[in-house]
């Protein structure tokens, strides 16, 4: 199979590249490794400084990406080798098995009703349970189920279930090869995982309270879905026991700005999003006291500072100081944080922390692409300055939070910007 | 004409967002039974791949002959719903599309059955007018692979580049007589470490050794008009009063000199003068020092040249320029050494040895941060300039060593990995200082030092006072203003740049077809944030230019002869010329037309119609919302 | 331009009054007077146009005096039929100018009111 250009990675990012290309007229492969498109920002509430519906700009562009005549998708498929000879490029793509018939499959979820198996849902962050067979979640591009082997128990419920016959447990991994011209990578970032900073308590299993482990305690993603139009239970409860957290506490810089944990980086958008989730928060619940833990507010972007000191007119508290430790007092957690601007050590109980995560690289790819990364793993533009897009390999392009975390204003116009790069490349090469 | 009546009617919760408020189970209800209607729902996600299948389902299985979707605002997705239509076979424009979220769901959250009331007159409004909605066509507009990029900075340059390289022909047009704009004057600049001069002369080689690009400095944009696929652009290119090759022998035997403002003056240059680093590589005479005393063997009879560009597109790329403190700003303009970032910028870069200003040798220095940002008057962060005054600070202490070096600001923006510049100068022993906006620093004298005063956060609000030899204003960014803006009628943003449709969906556009934005224009950058939104607006224009086509809205104007009696108001109302009377009818030239259905509003007989806009359809809404 | 303004009254939740419907058109100088009569005919007690004012992306400044006229005409018209101009409100409402949405609003309430 033949494509003009390859986009890796089905976030915002990717999504945008491949429209763009495909409406100047390119034939685009996007291949995405989970099995829908959308990335982080669909499971986003809603996002800053505009405050509009993350699912509402996302939706969209990911069903404009499922219908473009000029875009192909294969997703739940990975890169798996990448052969550069001459102009072109050779890529091995692995599809891995759904089980299920992807052309059969009408994504109508009876096979999700009927499964026995319930685990934590990755959509929601373990929030919520899904089935073994489930659809990933209501707006998924491409609507269709996919079968976890890993926890299915072979009850062959679905299987009976299925109206279309859809379910198929002999499916195997399918090897495709396919030439392109061109490839643009949008890989995107990984969340830092809360548990590695041991201070703060966090634990991933949010039914179970632990002995010093607070299931009041969540991450970033995690209260994005609490905050969502989507979101699970239609209210805003905290995990621990259902109550309605009445006081919130954000945690800046978890995992960023931090040597000990080897990331002295800033993740760029957790001051940000933290004020938007304060904000939604207080709307959401209107006698609910929310504060802010930071070092420096990083409010840098066009009508950042203007929707910031919005919240801090609000009354959104803001505390200056890194939390040193995060303790549990009667099932609510408390922050043990040095005031810099007072001096004081305070002891500050909260119904409920959420820790703002950082964002970290994802260079799985870097040596299959033969693209150097800095050392915390984000790729590299070697020309930064000039062209901020561009790879030391002739004809590879690098967009979004894959070079460095960032917001989806500059992820999506780095989309675009590599859609041009490409585009002149294509059009120098011939096609 | 044959009112339709098998419309389909669907009404979005939006996930909570409209259905929190609207009932929108009894919007269904309200209609759901009306003549015209064939069908009426309600789905979570109307936009998404879920609901536009529903649509689809609907006009193949029921034969639908109209559809309304009642969600979010037509700015936002009236497209989505019209390729829907068009993919089930519907005439696209036969789907009216409107908001009951912005206009009812979101703005009446106190009063849930009142903005019930209203999303039922809103759709019922809708029906009607789809029930008499025609048949449109969309506009093919061919395209001619040119455009006209305004403003050669590293944006603009970037932008000709990615353009010219995809094979369209570019007019860069540059105000100054030589191209770079503001990054040429950068020391060692972050992220990469390449100087100003280093990333312009790469950008300029590029521009020069594509053909495809046809520069103009020295230029003046005297008119600017027309819509996508056709502007025009009249530019007025001043003469550079120089004959043939000059030599730099030449330029020295000029007897005047005057500061230079490539480095704000901190040195002189000639009345006549080049820069080595870009292009054009022929000198220009600055006619406001010259006294023509004939040295430099000019010409001064050259007469500035009009020329006019045309472009499918145009892109502005007019960039920024630094904060100018007011005098008594922190001492600004009162004591000699306060100056500002920029200027602090080519001080470095000139110096030798050590950092002298004013005869003076420099060994502490404060920077003020946010100077011109984050206040009254400028509500906005700059967001270039904390980064930039660390950088700056370290390369004084890499070129010049021994300076104490302290900083005063209020929040440390260094994001994402630029927080390693941060670290890095606290290794290095410069010492930090937090200021509250309500109690800014203030910059006395004492002797031959500065005094800054500040109450410090960071030791709890004690009163500290730092001696300096200097003081360096960290000044925000402000759009460079340009009568083109004007003549383009592109909106500003509250900040005062201008404004994109949408920072996510649609960053590159502006409110104007065709009028994209390119680097600082649109808001502050760096240069890595510069070019690429630069390439992005390449990669824009890129899906009309490279293709060939746009396709356009059909709404405009429509004149029925059958009506017309001739009278030719019509004629002195229309803004574009677009009509004449030929025969004792108006004649529509349909390129020409705007869409704006001024000329339908004065015809006596109502002979002119707005496509999509009949006056039928509204008068038809009009009573259909008004009915109870 | 001002239906943007509408939009945006929405993404920052300001109220205003809910009996109102609102009529999508590209440009208000292409509303034809005996429109506006129209619509108090219809049964509406009070009729705000939202101009773009010189903002226009039509006619820029030109809009201003265009759509001027058309109200004008719409008095006279109003005059006839015996209806109050008070109940007619034109104004130029920038794509962020929330406030011209919501303080013409009010004003046309207040005229209701005191009748
Ligand atoms: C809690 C939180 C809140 C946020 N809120 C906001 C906000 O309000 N406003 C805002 O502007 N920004 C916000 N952000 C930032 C925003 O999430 C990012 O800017 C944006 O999602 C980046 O998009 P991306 O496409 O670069 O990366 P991603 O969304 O990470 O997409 C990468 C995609 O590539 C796929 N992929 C990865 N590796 C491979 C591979 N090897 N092969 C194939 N596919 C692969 C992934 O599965 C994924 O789909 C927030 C971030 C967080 C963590
Ligand atoms: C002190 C300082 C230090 C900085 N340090 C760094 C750094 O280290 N790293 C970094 O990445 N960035 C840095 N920056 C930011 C960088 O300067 C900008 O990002 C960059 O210059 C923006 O480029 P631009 O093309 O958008 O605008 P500009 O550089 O302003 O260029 C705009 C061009 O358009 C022309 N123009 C304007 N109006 C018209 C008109 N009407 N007709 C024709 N032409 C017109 C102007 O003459 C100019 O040539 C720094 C900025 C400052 C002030
Ligand atoms: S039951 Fe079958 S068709 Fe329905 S979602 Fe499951 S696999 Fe798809
Ligand atoms: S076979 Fe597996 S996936 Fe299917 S219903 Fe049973 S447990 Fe669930
Ligand atoms: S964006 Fe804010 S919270 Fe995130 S790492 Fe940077 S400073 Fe910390
Ligand atoms: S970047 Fe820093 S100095 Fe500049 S305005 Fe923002 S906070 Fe102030």
């Amino acid at each position: 199979m033949k494509y003009d250009v390859l986009v890796i990675g089905g976030g915002i990012a990717g999504i945008e590249a491949s429209l763009t290309l495909g409406d100047a007229g390119f034939e685009v492969l996007l291949v995405e490794k989970d099995p829908s498109i959308g990335g982080h920002m669909i499971q986003l509430s809603k996002v800053f400084p505009t405050t509009d519906c993350a699912g509402c700009i996302t939706t969209p562009k990911m069903a404009a990406a499922a219908s473009h005549p000029k875009v192909h998708l294969m997703t739940y498929s990975e890169v798996k080798e990448v052969q550069k000879t001459g102009k072109e490029f050779r890529v091995k793509v692995l599809k891995k098995p759904r089980y299920v018939e992807e052309d059969l499959c009408i994504g109508c979820g009876r096979c999700e009703e009927v499964c026995p198996v319930l685990v934590p849902r990755e959509f929601d962050y373990g929030i919520v349970g899904r089935k073994a067979v489930y659809i990933p979640f209501e707006m998924a591009v491409p609507k269709k189920a996919v079968l976890d082997l890993e926890h299915c128990m072979m009850c062959g419920r679905c299987e009976r279930a299925c109206p279309k016959d859809a379910i198929n447990f002999l499916q195997e991994p399918e090897e495709v090869e396919i030439t392109v011209k061109a490839i643009i990578v949008a890989t995107g970032y990984n969340l830092f995982p809360p548990e590695r900073k041991k201070e703060y308590s966090y634990t991933g299993n949010l039914t179970l309270i632990h002995t010093n482990l607070n299931p009041n305690i969540i991450h970033a993603m995690q209260m994005e879905r609490l905050l969502a139009p989507s979101r699970p239970y239609h209210a805003l409860l905290r995990p621990g026991d259902g109550k309605v957290p009445e006081r919130v506490a954000w945690v800046l810089c978890t995992g960023s700005r931090d040597k000990s944990l080897g990331n002295p980086l800033c993740s760029r958008v957790c001051c940000m999003y933290s004020v938007k989730q304060a904000l939604l928060y207080t709307s959401a619940i209107p006698f609910g006291e929310a504060a802010i833990y930071y070092m420096d507010i990083r409010a840098f972007g066009k009508g950042f500072e203007e929707f910031y000191t919005m919240v801090r007119d609000l009354g959104v508290y803001f505390i200056r100081g890194k939390v040193a430790r995060i303790e549990s007092r009667n099932g609510n957690p408390v922050v043990i944080v040095e005031d810099t601007e007072t001096g004081e050590i305070r002891e500050d109980e909260y119904d409920m922390v959420v820790l703002s995560v950082g964002l970290l690289s994802n260079p799985e790819l870097s040596e299959i692409l033969g693209i150097d990364t800095n050392s915390y793993g984000f790729y590299v533009p070697p020309d930064e300055n000039a062209n901020p897009v561009a790879t030391k390999v002739d004809g590879i392009f690098v967009a979004g939070t894959a070079t460095c975390p960032k917001d989806i204003p500059d992820t999506v116009a780095e989309a675009a910007a590599a859609a041009a790069q490409c585009i002149a490349y294509l059009k120098e090469v011939g096609t | 004409m044959k009112e339709r009546n098998k419309i389909g009617v669907y009404v979005c919760h939006c996930g909570g967002n409209i259905s929190d408020y609207v009932d929108v189970k009894k919007v269904v209800e309200a209609v759901k039974d009306l003549p015209n209607v064939a069908v009426a729902r309600d789905f979570v996600f109307m936009c998404s791949e879920a609901g536009q299948n529903l649509i689809k389902e609907d006009i193949k299985n029921l034969g639908l002959d109209g559809v309304v979707v009642a969600s979010c605002s037509p700015h936002l997705h009236e497209k989505t719903f019209r390729n829907a239509a068009k993919e089930a076979g519907l005439n696209p424009y036969l789907v009216e599309h409107v908001c009951i979220r912005e206009h009812s769901s979101w703005v009446h959250s106190d009063n849930p059955e009142a903005a019930t009331q209203k999303a039922i007159w809103i759709v019922k409004a809708a029906i009607a007018k789809v029930s008499l909605a025609r048949d449109l066509e969309s506009i093919r507009l061919d395209m001619k692979p040119e455009a006209i990029v305004v403003g050669g900075g590293v944006a603009g340059m970037r932008c000709a580049i990615d353009l010219g390289r995809a094979g369209i022909t570019v007019h860069l047009i540059e105000k100054s007589p030589f191209l770079g704009g503001r990054a040429a004057q950068i020391g060692k600049m972050y992220p990469s470490g390449i100087s100003g001069i280093e990333l312009v002369k790469k950008l300029v080689e590029e521009v020069k050794n594509n053909p495809n690009i046809k520069v103009y400095t020295n230029a003046e944009i005297v008119s600017a008009e027309g819509a996508l696929g056709e502007f025009k652009v009249k530019v007025k290119i001043n003469p550079r009063y120089v004959k043939g090759n000059v030599s730099d022998d030449t330029i020295s035997q000029c007897p005047v000199e005057v500061p230079d403002e490539f480095n704000y003056g901190l040195t002189k240059r000639k009345a006549i003068y080049k820069r080595d680093f870009t292009y054009p590589d022929t000198p220009v005479i600055d006619m406001n020092a010259c006294t023509k005393c004939g040295k430099c063997n000019p010409d001064f009879n050259q007469k500035p040249k009009t020329v006019e560009v045309t472009g499918s597109i145009v892109i502005l790329a007019t960039g920024f320029k630094p904060y100018e403190p007011k005098e008594g700003e922190f001492g600004y303009k009162v004591y000699d050494n306060v100056i500002t970032l920029p200027v602090f910028d080519r001080l470095i870069s000139i110096s030798n040895g050590k950092l002298e200003y004013n005869g003076k040798e420099i060994r502490d220095i404060a920077f003020i941060y946010c100077v011109g940002s984050r206040n009254e008057e400028h509500e906005y962060c700059s967001r270039y300039c904390c980064v930039a005054t660390i950088n700056a600070a370290l390369q004084a202490l890499e070129k010049f060593g021994d300076l104490r070096v302290y900083h005063v600001y209020r929040d440390i923006r260094t994001y994402g990995k630029y927080e390693l510049y941060y670290e890095q100068a606290g290794r290095d022993g410069m010492l930090f200082f937090k200021y509250d906006p309500e109690n800014p620093p203030v910059v006395e004298r004492s002797g031959n030092k500065l005094i800054v005063k500040v109450k410090d956060l960071l030791t709890y609000g004690e009163e500290i006072e730092i001696p300096v030899d200097m003081v360096v204003l960290s000044v925000g960014m402000e759009p460079e203003m340009s009568d083109v803006f004007t003549m383009l009628r592109v909106p500003f943003s509250r900040d005062g740049f201008l404004q994109e449709v949408h920072p996510k969906l649609r960053p590159v556009e502006t409110a104007i077809g065709g009028v994209l934005v390119a680097g600082t224009c649109q808001g502050p950058k760096d240069t890595v944030e510069a070019t690429a939104s630069a390439s992005a607006a390449a990669a824009k224009a890129d899906t009309y230019l490279v293709k060939g086509y746009a396709e356009l809205e059909p709404f405009i104007a429509e004149i029925n002869p059958e009506k017309c009696d001739g009278c030719g108001e019509c004629v002195e109302e229309c803004p574009a010329g677009a009509i004449s009377i030929e025969n004792g009818k108006a004649v529509l030239k349909e390129a020409l037309c705007k869409g704006c259905g001024a000329c339908g509003a004065v015809c006596p007989t109502e002979a002119i119609n707005l496509r999509g806009y009949y006056y039928d359809q509204l008068r038809k809404s009009i009573e259909a919302a008004g009915g109870d | 331009m001002a239906y943007r303004a509408l939009d945006q009254a929405g993404l920052l939740h300001v109220h205003y009054t809910p009996n109102t419907v609102i009529i999508r058109i590209p440009c208000a100088s292409m509303l034809r007077p005996d429109l506006i009569l129209h619509a108090f005919q219809s049964g509406f007690d009070a009729v705000f146009v939202a101009s773009s004012g010189p903002d226009c992306p039509f006619l820029g400044e030109e809009c201003v005096r265009k759509t001027a006229k058309r109200i004008e005409k719409a008095y006279e018209l109003l005059d006839e039929h015996g209806i109050d101009k008070n109940r007619l409100l034109l104004t130029g409402v920038c794509s962020t100018c929330v406030e011209a949405i919501v303080g013409g609003l009010e004003r046309l309430e207040e005229t209701l009111s005191g009748e």
